[in-house]
């Protein structure tokens, strides 16, 4: 009986016991955010705006931006920061740096999903709020 | 050998003497072992030598709970030491520097207490404070006095406060390390900032310089650029009576040309953070290496 129950039970090399099914299968991709801030008048046409971008393009043409927080959220987070009139001229800026061929050269923190580091607090001209 | 009946009974005799004096002896060494074995496992003298052990083990949380315990019974200097220094070791320095300053007082640990309590206090970070108490007699220390007072010198590399004179922040380091030293003092008074004004005047009046300025070339080149390119389509449009078009491309150039002399303005405040951000590292890393040029105390 101990021999049967001990054939029948053992463990084998090919079924280990409390083995976890291990997923290959890559994450889904992010979709985007398409809530309407409704914090403010301002915001709230920045969101129809950006969600009109989103639906447009950025769906149709892929994750491109090289930087995180992409220039679509990184133009909303300016805004929140700041103003609108600061936020644009923040985003003005992106904009600029995002056509730069060569920003790879720049002192970006890198991160591991190949997208430079740039959140907006960083240039809202409080030195406080810099965090490198 | 043939023995006699006399030496028969004598042996028979001295054998029986042997076994009884075997049987007094078991029982008295049994009665001592018991007095000398403390079966009780929480007594302090258990929980100190635990204690002991893991403190040599490195297990600094646990050690200072079987210090508190073996303290709630006893008074014992070593003792008090090693349990606010289990505070020390685990970074939990507010804690430490309550436990050090008990020993303060007439103990033969006074002096090593009190240089712990201001490493304890130096590592909270306040350096505002810290300097404050350097300054009081009450808690400085006659054999670690140079050691507490480099300390303080030390402090005035790791926040804002103004320096004071190079000679006087020199004095307590030795020979060997002071020219590193005026060098960090040159770099703390005179840094290699970039002005955000400056950078913003250069943008102005040509687009991209205020970015070269604060040395990103490629984002200053890429401003002049986009800016000059939408300034001429703007600028051919109207000449050929595109209004709209020409007003589109106005506004493109009005977009870039302020976004640049604001990004000029923000990249010289994050040069600059990244200046003081690259000093404090190699300031911390540099007296890290050195121990703060403290000496090891550990009983």
């Amino acid at each position: 009986m101990f021999l049967l129950g001990s054939f029948c039970f053992a463990q084998t090399d090919w079924v280990k016991w409390e083995s976890q099914q291990v997923s290959y299968e890559l994450p889904a991709h992010q979709h985007h955010d398409y809530t309407i801030d409704k914090s403010g008048f301002g915001l709230s046409i920045i969101s129809v705006a950006r969600n009109a971008y989103y639906f447009f393009v950025s769906d149709l043409d892929g994750d491109n931006c090289a930087f995180l927080p992409s220039c679509s959220t990184f133009y909303i987070q300016a805004i929140k920061e700041t103003s609108i009139f600061k936020g644009t001229l923040m985003f003005a800026d992106r904009f600029t740096r995002d056509i730069n061929f060569f920003k790879g050269l720049s002192h970006y923190p890198l991160l591991s999903t190949n997208k430079f580091l740039d959140p907006a607090y960083n240039y809202t001209l409080h030195s406080a709020k810099i965090k490198l | 050998m043939i023995l006699s009946n006399t030496q028969k009974s004598f042996a028979a005799k001295s054998n029986s003497y042997f076994i009884l004096l075997i049987f007094l002896i078991i029982p008295l060494t049994t009665n001592y072992c018991q007095l000398t074995t403390d079966n009780n496992f929480f007594s302090p003298y258990n929980r100190l030598k635990f204690g002991n052990y893991l403190y040599k083990d490195k297990d600094y949380l646990r050690a200072a709970k079987e210090f508190k315990e073996y303290l709630k019974v006893y008074s014992n200097d070593t003792v008090q030491f090693k349990f606010s220094n289990s505070f020390f070791k685990i970074g939990r320095f507010t804690e430490a520097a309550d436990n050090f300053k008990g020993l303060f007082f007439s103990s033969t640990l006074s002096e090593e207490a009190r240089l712990m309590f201001f490493e304890s206090n130096f590592f909270q970070n306040d350096f505002n404070k810290f300097r404050n108490l350097a300054d009081q007699d009450v808690y400085l220390s006659l054999k670690y006095r140079k050691e507490i007072e480099r300390l303080k010198f030390t402090t005035y590399f790791f926040d804002i406060a103004t320096l004071p004179a190079e000679n006087i922040i020199l004095e307590p380091f030795p020979d060997s390390v002071q020219s590193q030293i005026a060098k960090f003092y040159i770099q703390k008074k005179i840094p290699l900032h970039k002005n955000p004004t400056t950078a913003a005047i250069l943008s102005t009046l040509l687009p991209g310089a205020g970015k070269i300025y604060t040395g990103e070339v490629g984002d200053g080149i890429t401003a002049l650029v986009t800016t000059a390119l939408s300034a001429y389509l703007a600028y051919t449009n109207f000449n050929a009576g595109h209004q709209f078009r020409g007003w589109l491309f106005a506004g493109m150039t009005a977009f870039f040309y302020g976004g640049n002399i604001y990004g000029s303005a923000a990249s010289a405040q994050i040069y600059n953070a990244r200046i003081r951000f690259d000093f404090d590292k190699e300031v911390k890393f540099y007296f890290e290496q050195r121990n703060y040029f403290l000496p090891q105390i550990d009983l």
